[in-house]
């Protein structure tokens, strides 16, 4: 979230109301602490503020839990373009007064930094509908925020993401990119199957592994290991002739415990 | 880039770990056909060789832990009839469905459903849930992808 949701207070100096905080829940605090302290601090002051100077605004006689949030800015946002249609404004008695005054802030918000907005008499509140859809709209943002912060996680997995914006093409990307990555794993197993007819894997893949020229930093170690897997490559061998499955168990212990060495690995983080 | 603040937690195993799930896996594979080889067909192989991948990458990746994986297992045993576990869980789809579909932002919703289809277990999942899983099943699918290349160019004559 963090540099646009700071952003976002920045530009719009939103009180956070404490069911706010609720519903964001401890993530949420988290975030609110973190754009705290980059705003040096203001947003607790002013959420404090807010709380002592909202009876100042006279607007005590529709004091409820739910109202006590926040009046509609002329502020035109465009993620909150429906929001606001749904919006009505709340029948408060200083409605005007705090509107006017209101309408002046939010012109000097917009230009201001934050720290400088903040710390002023009036602090930019925004009404939501009526109590019942409240919650709902409420409870709908963060989730949308939710989604929009693990949207940018993916964003960051996924190569290629960063050039196109918005939710739809990079979930196409992201769509796109697993899709590739399934179609590579059925080559892959089609080239497998080609290259071991008789699904006799285990042999192979040791002597091939072991002789692989991309091995070749790890030689010393190599080469001893090779020593010993040799050997027990020649016994499973004799197994595999007997094609008998206790054998196979044991002879199998042994060569993973082998594949536990240092060759393997460096094998397989070689690219 | 690696962000200091990672909502979805994804840390995915070593690659080591993925490569030996999957030898053991064919090694599975090749005692329990280790009669038939030489009737099996292309087709057959190449599903058994891709089920085994699965298979492995998720028990590779922390087989219960995650819902995918969770899924694909269930789907693998369901194919060779075995015992069918996590019966728990339907009851829950139903329940998610049902949540789901008031929600609507139809943007989302279509992607969210192709992305449903494609990533194992994802028709119970809600969209935040999908996120998460949808990034850790990349990784593990990447490094999947990563194993059986080497493999491969292990395997194939110099």
């Amino acid at each position: 979230m963090d540099l646009t949701g700071l952003k976002w207070l920045q530009q719009h100096q939103q009180m956070v109301s404490p069911e706010f905080l609720q519903i964001l829940g401890s993530d949420g605090r988290e975030e609110l602490r973190k754009v705290e302290s980059y705003l040096g601090n203001n947003i607790y002051d002013t959420i404090d503020g807010c709380i002592s100077r909202t009876s100042s605004f006279q607007m005590e006689p529709v004091k409820n839990n739910e109202e006590n949030r926040v009046i509609a800015l002329g502020n035109k946002r465009k993620p909150e373009g429906k929001r606001e249609t749904r919006e009505k404004k709340k029948k408060i008695k200083a409605e005007d007064e705090t509107e006017s005054s209101m309408k002046e802030n939010s012109n000097m918000s917009n230009t201001e930094t934050s720290s400088d907005v903040l710390k002023q008499d009036y602090i930019h509140v925004r009404a939501r509908r009526g109590e019942a859809t409240d919650r709902h709209s409420l409870a709908e943002r963060a989730r949308r925020e939710k989604i929009s912060k693990k949207m940018k996680c993916l964003q960051d997995i996924v190569p290629g993401c960063n050039k196109v914006t918005g939710k739809a093409g990079m979930l196409d990307e992201i769509i796109n990119y697993v899709q590739s990555l399934q179609q590579q794993v059925e080559f892959l197993s089609m080239k497998l199957s080609f290259l071991n007819p008789q699904l006799e894997f285990h042999i192979n893949e040791l002597s091939s592994m072991m002789a692989d020229p991309r091995s070749f930093p790890l030689h010393q170690q190599g080469s001893l290991d090779y020593s010993v897997i040799n050997s027990n490559q020649t016994t499973s061998l004799n197994a595999l002739k007997m094609e008998t499955s206790s054998n196979w168990d044991v002879h199998s212990q042994c060569l993973y415990s082998n594949l536990r060495t240092d060759s393997v690995s460096s094998f397989f983080s070689l690219k | 880039m690696a962000s200091a603040y990672n909502p979805i937690y994804t840390d995915v195993p070593e690659k080591d770990v993925f490569a030996l799930h999957f030898l053991q896996t064919l090694s599975n594979l090749r005692t329990q056909n280790s009669f038939s080889s030489p009737d099996n067909k292309t087709s057959d192989r190449v599903k058994k060789i891709k089920k085994a991948a699965y298979v492995s990458m998720a028990r590779a990746a922390g087989a219960t832990n995650r819902l995918w994986s969770r899924s694909l297992l269930h789907q693998a045993a369901k194919r060779n009839n075995k015992n069918v576990r996590f019966l728990r869980r339907k009851r829950r789809v139903t329940w998610l469905m049902r949540r789901r579909s008031n929600r609507g932002d139809p943007i989302e919703d279509v992607a969210a459903e192709r992305l449903r289809n494609l990533v194992p277990g994802g028709g119970g999942m809600e969209t935040s849930k999908l996120m998460e899983e949808t990034a850790h099943y990349i990784k593990c699918l990447s490094m999947q992808v990563k194993v059986m290349q080497c493999l491969v160019d292990g395997l194939s004559p110099k």
